[in-house]
């Protein structure tokens, strides 16, 4: 508004000075004229006596701008000109800021993917997880899933929720014509895809009427499995594949990019496999709650004008009615709980990611405090040109603005590299990250990053640029002139030293950190899970088709195999189990475990543990290393019902009791009216890969007892484990040559994807560390060398005056070191400060850790003086008659 | 600028303009450019290449701090003309520059006698 009688003034203003001008020429002419010129002569004498007056005009006319658009492009151009002038500055200047933008560019692109960008569903923030909290059950289990039959409970009475869902894991044998091969699915209800809504690319949707027995043989599968395996051939929509030994029809293809949960994203109760590539629809039978097993995650979609609180009492009462009318005899009132879908995908990594991009902050800064470093030094050379610039009548403003514009060229360009950087970047990141990371980050760089990373330039522009421009502006001539053009060195060698000290505190807070997860790492994957990590092989082997259709068949097969593999050289022991302890498995049933003298189940199995049960054959024990507390473990073909089972189980059963008095005592599985199961072992427990929960106690049964599940051959070896894998798939064909070998894995690769994430954090901290540190330890070397470099005369004349070489050498080092001691010791307190934060991120290793904190201060120490050595050195061996004749 | 240099004469520094423009209008009282530039020439004795238009962007940043004034009036050849006149806060300005520039001077003259004695 205020802009337009500005521009007009503006506009008078240059009128009326080319008047001025126009009269002043007049006025000089007549003068020239008066002292006897000829008159053209007279009017050219006297324009050329007034200058240039179109830029006195243009003068007038910027003076008076609003527009300080152009100002800015004029510094620009300034700024840009500078610096093509000094390449191997601007080189060095643009490569840290790209490094600091393009780390926290590529972490923000993830953490934006995972934590903010909109979930692809309809309506996402109306999506909730319903679980269901038993509080006698609390301290074994925090929170179960539901039951098909409370879904269905759900799903038939009006609530606060328009849509309910339900989802729970299966895998699945695929043969046919193509080669076999073992598929993650989901079971899920007909209207899943509505409920997300998600369209398919291909086919249809289940029909509500496919959930019933009989007509659930239909099945969609994900656009990368049919890309795979069918070699996106449209014509599979409608045809029928075998799955298990059953034929089912393909009538939908899930679009490309489809985000379900994987693993135990859900609800660790709920472990899917880590990828579903294939869905079928519940068969929503009413079972009664008595027969079920809680292991469906139920999705439930708040209605437009629903109330979260609301609903969440109504699934409550819902729920507790059920559990009243069915099983009146168990006194219990369960609460429902509504986790945010959000929370599904986003809860376990948020810290990870959070702290992630405070290491790429922080590296940023190290940059930022680097450039800003760069920047003091050139400005320090430059004080003659500023200090002329300010003679001539610029304002201290437009100095400032000089230098931030040089800043921002910097930023800008190295911003530019950076999100180039960053797209690289958040590729290799994502391959490398743990798999729901992967699932949800799209390697292409979007608005928000882009906006984010060209924010990040000019916060770093700005932040690197300001205190430079400040001391620019502060030039006076005359002492700029005094000091013979290298400028004011003690004021602005402070400044510089400060800012390492600042570099070489924020290297070792990331340092610290690096080296604090770097222990936890190691401290997890040597922790003692119970099983043996080193030299053991792993390989799942399903059995499926009619040949293996009743039990017998299958346990003769599995015992063959596990001596069969037993008789390869090289192995050790060999055997099989339903699930290895070190993954959540999705065929490994849980089970509540009752006491022989239990006679009401309703009374009781609030009070009984639960427990997964799993089929082993007898020489897993010995492959997995598995330690007998007491007892003996299981061996082929026992007389009766036997359990070996684990120590936290024995523990919780007979409580205040030494394990060797387990042994002999009998146990039930689900029901008071099932068999008795006689103890004859304790084995030690076996804890989950990824240690970040205390698994359910396990009870290990004979497979010919319990021969449920998909089993994983267990192969201890001599020598390096992979090397067998081969003889093992061999070892298969040549009993079955139909058979899929699933993957076979070492166990140190098993148990290291569980811990992927932490893996992940580990690996990109130190990396940030790393690179901080060669900015600090580059930013040190610069300052000593400078100012061995100023204080070459003064260096020189000690050493005339009898200063000792080692002594020079000692000043100089020392003096170099001081910053970095003081930044050591911030850093430290800083990593310490924020490791008391990250507790949860820390495995068996104090935020004081003195290992790591040692390891990586005495990490920087060495760095800082690599970094001052040379030009100390330097300074020790100047020639006192050479620097006193150059000064 | 510096084709318009005549030989033996010195450039005059934008900063150091302001000041001798303060000071002619402390001493003669409200003048147009024409006159500014004329008492320059007349000051100097024709020692400084004064690149006169420049007069007119140092009048107008002088304005810009408040330290002179302008009204309009009529010149000798019977025009228009912006007479200048200094404000109360450019000749406390003028007082200040003025003790600044003689410190600077005598800076420079020690700095450069120090340098010819060596």
């Amino acid at each position: 508004m205020a802009r337009l009688p500005l521009l007009l003034a503006r506009r008078r203003l240059v009128d009326e000075v080319t008047e001025e001008l126009e009269s002043h020429v007049e006025l000089l002419t007549a003068r020239y004229v008066r002292s006897g010129m000829d008159p053209d002569e007279a009017r050219l004498a006297a324009r050329r006596q007034l200058g240039n007056t179109t830029r006195v005009r243009e003068e007038i006319y910027t003076m008076n701008s609003v527009d300080w658009l152009g100002a800015v492009a004029y510094d620009l151009r300034y700024a840009y000109r500078l610096l093509t002038k000094n390449p191997g500055f601007s080189v060095a200047a643009i490569a840290i800021v790209a490094l600091g933008i393009g780390a926290t560019t590529s972490i923000f692109s993830i953490l934006y993917s995972v934590l903010l960008k909109p979930l692809p569903y309809k309506d996402p923030g109306r999506i909730y997880s319903a679980e269901i909290i038993v509080p006698e059950r609390r301290g074994q289990l925090p929170s179960l899933p539901a039951s098909v039959e409370a879904y269905l409970a759900w799903r038939d009475t009006r609530s606060d929720f328009a849509e309910i869902a339900a989802l729970g894991p299966w895998e699945c044998n695929l043969t046919g014509d193509l080669d076999p091969e073992r598929v993650g699915g989901a079971r899920v209800s007909a209207n899943f895809f509505s409920f997300l809504g998600v369209s398919l690319a291909k086919g249809r949707g289940f029909n509500v009427d496919e959930e019933q027995p009989g007509r659930e043989r239909v099945v969609i599968i994900s656009d990368a499995f049919w890309r795979r395996r069918y070699g996106a051939d449209s014509s599979l929509v409608g045809r029928q594949i075998m799955i298990n030994g059953e034929s089912h029809t393909v009538i939908g293809i899930a679009p490309p990019g489809l985000l379900v949960p994987t693993g135990t994203l859900l609800h660790p109760q709920v472990p899917f496999a880590s990828r579903v590539d294939i869905w079928k629809p519940i068969s929503a039978m009413k079972r009664g709650l008595n027969n079920e097993s809680w292991d469906h995650g139920v999705l439930v979609r708040l209605a437009p004008d629903g109330v979260r609180e609301t609903g969440r009492q109504q699934l409550e009462t819902i729920i507790n009615e059920l559990v009243r009318v069915q099983m009146p005899r168990l006194k219990t009132n369960v609460t429902v709980q509504l986790i945010p879908i959000r929370e599904i995908y986003a809860g376990k990594v948020r810290l990870r990611l959070l702290m992630l991009f405070g290491a790429s902050a922080l590296l940023l800064l190290t940059a930022c405090a680097s450039l800003a470093n760069l920047l003091l030094a050139r400005v320090v050379t430059r004080a003659s040109e500023f200090a002329t610039r300010l003679a001539l009548g610029a304002g201290r403003a437009r100095i400032v603005n000089l230098t931030i514009a040089e800043a921002s060229v910097l930023a800008l360009i190295g911003g530019a590299i950076g999100v180039a950087l960053a797209t690289f970047g958040v590729r290799v990141l994502a391959s490398y990250g743990p798999e729901d990371v992967r699932l949800m980050t799209s390697a292409l760089v979007s608005l928000p990053t882009l906006t984010f990373a060209i924010l990040a330039s000019f916060i770093t522009a700005f932040a690197c640029g300001l205190y430079p421009a400040w001391r620019a502006s502060r030039y006076e001539m005359a002492t700029a002139l005094q000091e013979g053009g290298r400028g004011s060195f003690g004021g602005a060698g402070r400044s510089r030293r400060i800012l390492v000290g600042l570099e070489m505190a924020f290297a070792t807070a990331l340092l610290a950190t690096a080296g604090l997860l770097l222990h936890s790492f190691i401290n997890v994957m040597q922790a003692d899970r119970g099983y043996q990590i080193e030299r053991v092989l792993a390989a799942d082997i399903s059995l499926f088709g009619d040949r293996y259709a009743k039990a017998p068949s299958r346990v003769a097969f599995y015992h063959e195999l596990a001596s069969n593999v037993r008789a390869l050289p090289g192995v050790s022991a060999a055997g099989m189990i339903s699930g290895l302890p070190a993954v959540p498995s999705t065929t490994t049933a849980s089970r509540t475990i009752l006491l022989p003298s239990d006679a009401i189940f309703q009374q009781v199995v609030l009070s009984r543990p639960v427990a997964m049960i799993r089929g082993v054959t007898s020489g897993y024990f010995a492959a997995s290393r598995t330690a007998l507390m007491a007892g003996r473990f299981l061996s082929d073909g026992e007389s009766g019902p036997v359990a070996v089972i684990s120590e936290s189980l024995a523990r919780r059963l007979w409580p205040r009791e030494l394990a060797t008095s387990s042994i002999g005592r009998q146990i039930r599985q689900s029901n008071t009216d099932s068999p008795l199961i006689t103890v004859v072992g304790v084995a030690g427990d076996a804890r989950p890969g990824a240690l970040d929960r205390e698994a359910l106690p396990v009870v290990y049964r004979p497979y010919e007892q319990w021969a449920n599940g998909l089993m994983t051959l267990v192969v201890r070896t001599a020598q390096d484990p992979a090397a067998l894998a081969p003889a093992v798939r061999a070892t298969v064909r040549a009993m079955d040559h139909n058979l899929p070998v699933l993957a076979i894995h070492t166990m140190r690769e098993i148990v290291a994807s569980t811990v992927a994430e932490r893996q992940f954090q580990m690996m990109l901290t130190s990396v940030f560390a790393i690179l901080a540190l060669l900015l600090g330890a580059l930013g040190l070397y610069g300052v000593v060398s400078y100012s061995v470099a100023c204080s070459t005369r003064d260096i020189g004349l000690r050493i005339a005056l009898g200063a000792r070489r080692p002594d020079v050498f000692r000043w100089v080092f020392a003096r170099g070191m001081q910053p970095v001691l003081v930044g050591l010791l911030l850093g430290l307190v800083g990593a310490v400060a924020t490791a008391r934060g990250l507790r949860n991120l820390l495995f068996e290793v104090a935020p004081t850790d003195p290992l790591a904190l040692g390891l990586m201060s005495l990490v920087l120490l060495l760095s800082a003086g690599l970094a001052c050595y040379p030009p100390a050195s330097r300074a020790a061996r100047i020639d006192p008659a050479a620097a006193l004749r150059s000064g | 600028m510096a084709n318009g240099t005549q030989p033996g004469r010195i450039d005059v520094l934008q900063g150091t303009l302001d000041l001798m423009v303060l000071t002619t209008l402390e001493s003669m009282g409200p003048l147009h450019g024409y006159g500014i530039a004329r008492r320059i020439e007349q000051i100097s004795e024709a020692t400084l290449w004064l690149n006169e238009g420049t007069v007119y962007t140092s009048l107008m940043r002088l304005q810009q701090r408040g330290w002179i004034s302008a009204t309009w009036g009529t010149s000798e050849n019977n025009r228009k003309a912006k007479y200048y006149s200094i404000t109360r806060s450019g000749r406390r300005q003028l007082k200040a520059e003025t003790k600044k520039w003689e410190r600077i001077a005598g800076v420079i003259t020690r700095l450069l006698s120090t340098v010819q004695q060596s």
